[in-house]
């Protein structure tokens, strides 16, 4: 991957082509507008659907989602009977051991192969706030994510974002957007990772982050020139590393 | 350890009570009306997050203000070992260290939270939970059988076991998806959304048994109160 820019997604003008996944999470609704009006398809996990509804009210004919999947053990009887009489699909994907929101990935990238899709993003609303061991889920989605598609698979909840870096090669984090919080973040959440980073005000020179060890929380970006922009992040890592950021108030 | 019981703590009576930093300022805005009723003992952090009226009625006020300046480890950390050395000095028989937040917001804290578990295994032998809204989360240590009791009444649905740092080898009863000699790891098997076996509601549940070989985090559902 060359040079990914996380909250690109965010920018009206931005580059990335995306697809947008709506999880059982309250919608944030200025990243809402954005995001929808870029998206090539627009998916609900469940009671993403419920949200949905009650955020568009008044205009709910305007936002219907491609598809709403799930074991429907959320979505709620008149939200449900709403998008069904729109003729959205709803795919029942009923309990097994894989989440929703794992569901509908796959069903998402499944779609952007059929339709032909040129894709940059898969950017999902909700999954980091909440229930918690629905936010530990959405963790483990974004590993699943990874055996299933090489588009990176992004989280924004408040003003959180959050991406799991793939192993084995050199990241180029594109932070000068102009959305970006004062924060960031490298946690390895599921082993000890092996860590070289740039562009960091403390940075990490081929160290192992590990839980109990060291965890890179509340770090933020070196100084640069303002008028020169902020150099991309780099980061290097031998397993799975969760980046995750601040986002400024729209 | 013999049983512990989660949720046990939801009933009252604190011996020590503090906050970390901003931890200060909802504590000021909740207990409005009647704050001197609810004066910690003691508050800490780089006070980067204390408002400055509410700091400065705490001071006026006489409770212990700790500037622990900003270093690597995070104002949780920082009240924890404060707080291990508080029960030591005041020779305290202390069974729970109880933290209200921690596990909403700012999603890296929230991963710092979970850091400062790890940390507290080193400082002190007692349990350290987290609490907030409707979620309860402590870290199992690696090595020895734990007997959860969940028949407070006060458990909600759902219970979880995350293999945070590394993957764990691990081993439950009572259950209603047991793992039996098995690796929890992230990209393989996380147990979430998991819940109790069935019981005889007249018998209560049996106790929840875990085994680990490194530290893995229990979650659980609290029911609304």
């Amino acid at each position: 991957m060359d040079e990914f820019a996380p909250l690109d997604c965010l920018l009206p003008s931005g580059k990335q082509r995306i697809c947008l996944v709506i999880l059982n999470q309250p919608i944030d609704e200025r990243y809402f507008h954005v995001l929808w009006s870029k998206a090539k398809i627009r998916a609900c996990a469940d009671g993403g659907a419920n949200h949905l509804y009650r955020l568009t009210e008044g205009r709910r004919e305007s936002f219907l989602p491609d598809y709403i999947n799930g074991d429907f053990d959320s979505i709620l009887p008149e939200v449900k009977a709403f998008y069904t009489q729109k003729n959205c699909k709803l795919m029942e994907t009923p309990d097994q051991d894989l989440t929703d929101f794992t569901k509908c990935l796959a069903i998402m990238v499944e779609e952007i192969k059929t339709q032909k899709l040129q894709i940059d993003t898969i950017v999902t609303l909700g999954g980091l706030g909440g229930r918690f061991d629905q936010i530990m889920a959405t963790l483990e989605t974004l590993f699943h994510a990874q055996k299933m598609t090489d588009l990176p698979v992004v989280v924004i909840q408040d003003r959180s974002f959050a991406v799991l870096l793939q192993e084995g090669r050199q990241h180029h984090l594109n932070v000068n957007t102009g959305l970006e919080g004062k924060w960031c973040s490298l946690v390895p959440v599921g082993s000890p990772c092996l860590t070289t980073t740039s562009g960091l005000k403390w940075n990490l020179d081929n160290q192992v982050l590990a839980f109990g060890q060291l965890v890179s929380t509340s770090n933020t970006y070196e100084d640069n020139d303002p008028k020169g922009g902020r150099k991309p992040v780099t980061v290097t890592t031998d397993k799975p590393l969760l980046w995750s950021m601040g986002i400024k108030p729209l």
